[in-house]
């Protein structure tokens, strides 16, 4: 078995260095694809946390009093409920208000350390039926006791939420064309690996090696590309996470709702290395398909 | 151990290269195929190899009807099934030992087994003094016998020979015969497809010939032309 790995990474190495100008190609375009692809992904939740408050269409938040009754909440409730102009509502109790805020405050542990649930107030977050409305609603639930304020969300972050989901499709089509390209790549190295190895391949098949036998080796190679790549990408994806939290940790800045949690950047690396080890190995396998043919 | 039952071969453009083909060898004979050019030696030689399928027809090899023989079974059918060509098709890049090694390495075969199995090897074709050497610092009679090595290191139950001599001077043609004839009489099948009439007359073994693709002469003790022992 040890004499057979040895053997596959010997084959391996030395047709990733026989090749060694297309295996470069083929490894910065899997990295850079990768790269924008790990990138947009991290920006993606980075403004899915700063505008959590306002996903899903959500234009309105009625806050009532903290001390407002459990009537009084209701009656908010079933006014919602039959309201025309109102498409859809959810409740944030006490602790729910609890868990956001400790999150919006997260670099402020003394204020965080000293809130208690009780001190906030419930609301509810309105997704009008069209944004026209958005005054109407305002004004009639102003008025009803026991609510504090019905707050509209800046329209700043309204618009940052659609660049973002426009930029989001750019350039995950960017990537996916560069991702195109990139496998395209390594199905070109492959094939002239095969190519440069045709004796080798001929003599194999004539003494009956097995098809595997045959094909790990070019495998080992489009997969190696694959994760280098993909290990560039996530050393990019590692450096915009620590680069997020340096540029944008003002307290009062306007993204102080924004983060990313090391669950994210971990969460975006696993998919890019995913991604990484499927372009090399579907590669591979595209790149032998049609020598193997017996 | 090799059979053709009414094998048919046509090729694309309707060019018949094989019709009616019925051919039964038994374990341990000797065989020349002879005939001349485009009479459906080669396509012969690439059936049992599974290179080529048949039209209609069965082809058995070593009991196991190779007609219908899935993708992932050739490699069983090529290990009993050692092959020379008249190109050699040695790796130029591998010395003599690393070329026959190679064949038992691809396979999976243990180390301690390659280096015990490999100088054997090398003896019985008389070239255990140059296995350092490269092959084309081999004369072709030398590098014919190591390709004969590489195709009995793995022991097969019968070996292909296309046109083993058609490059080789009469002096070298001796010694691969030798050789190829040591082997047979050791127990392996052999099917050697010739054109050197010499060869066939000084060996008086099995002779099939072949003209536009249908067996004429298969004699048991034959010569090239005409007039061997039915």
């Amino acid at each position: 078995m040890w004499g057979r790995i040895k053997y596959f990474g010997r084959e391996t190495v030395i047709s990733l260095r026989r090749n060694l100008l297309m295996t470069i190609a083929g490894v910065i375009t899997v990295a850079v694809s990768l790269a924008l692809f790990g990138g947009i992904l991290l920006l993606s939740r980075w403004v899915d946390h700063g505008t959590e408050r306002i996903k899903g269409g959500v234009r309105l938040e009625v806050f009532m009093n903290v001390e407002a009754t459990d009537g009084q909440i209701a009656d908010v409730r079933s006014s919602l409920n039959t309201d025309p102009d109102v498409k859809s509502f959810r409740f944030f109790d006490k602790q729910d208000a609890l868990a956001e805020f400790k999150r919006i405050f997260r670099k402020d542990p003394d204020l965080v350390k000293n809130i208690t649930a009780d001190a906030l107030p419930t609301s509810y977050r309105i997704v009008p039926e069209t944004a026209e409305k958005t005054s109407n609603i305002q004004n009639r639930f102003e008025v009803l006791p026991g609510v504090d304020d019905v707050a509209t969300p800046e329209e700043a972050l309204r618009g940052l939420l659609d660049a973002t989901n426009t930029a989001r499709i750019i350039f995950i089509g960017l990537s996916l064309i560069l991702l195109m390209s990139s496998l395209f790549l390594i199905v070109n190295t492959i094939r002239l690996a095969t190519f440069a190895r045709r004796r080798e391949i001929e003599v194999m098949k004539l003494v009956g090696a097995s098809n595997w036998f045959i094909r790990v080796p070019f495998m080992a190679e489009g997969l190696i590309q694959g994760l280098i790549g993909a290990g560039l990408a996530v050393a990019v994806v590692v450096a915009l996470k620590v680069g997020f939290d340096r540029w944008f940790n003002s307290p009062n800045g306007f993204f102080r709702e924004f983060y990313l949690t090391t669950a994210d950047a971990v969460t975006v690396s696993i998919y890019v290395f995913v991604l990484g080890i499927v372009i090399g190995l579907i590669g591979a396998i595209i790149g032998l398909r049609r020598f193997l043919r017996v | 151990m090799l059979r053709f039952e009414n094998v048919e071969k046509i090729y694309k453009g309707d060019v018949a290269a094989l019709s009616d083909v019925n051919v039964d060898v038994q374990k341990g004979e000797f065989i020349f195929l002879v005939g001349p050019s485009g009479s459906g030696k080669s396509t012969f030689l690439k059936l049992l190899l599974h290179e080529e399928q048949p039209t209609s027809g069965r082809i058995i090899v070593a009991g196991r009807d190779i007609t219908r023989l899935s993708h992932w079974k050739l490699p069983q059918l090529r290990r009993n099934v050692g092959t020379i060509f008249q190109d050699f098709k040695l790796l130029p890049s591998k010395t003599v030992y690393e070329n026959v090694a190679f064949a038992m390495e691809v396979i999976g075969r243990p180390k301690h087994v390659v280096q015990s199995q490999v100088p054997q090897v090398l003896e019985l074709v008389g070239l255990e003094s140059k296995s350092d050497r490269f092959p084309n610092e081999l004369s072709g009679g030398e590098q014919q016998r190591v390709s004969i090595a590489r195709a009995f290191v793995n022991r097969p139950l019968i070996l292909l020979a296309d046109e083993p001599t058609g490059n080789l001077d009469p002096a070298n043609t001796v010694g691969v015969m030798r050789i190829l004839d040591s082997i047979n009489k050791a127990g392996t099948t052999v099917c050697m497809a010739t054109h050197d009439g010499r060869i066939v007359d000084a060996m008086r073994r099995r002779v099939v010939e072949l003209d536009h693709g249908r067996v004429v002469r298969d004699e048991v003790r034959g010569l090239y032309g005409e007039g061997g022992e039915q």
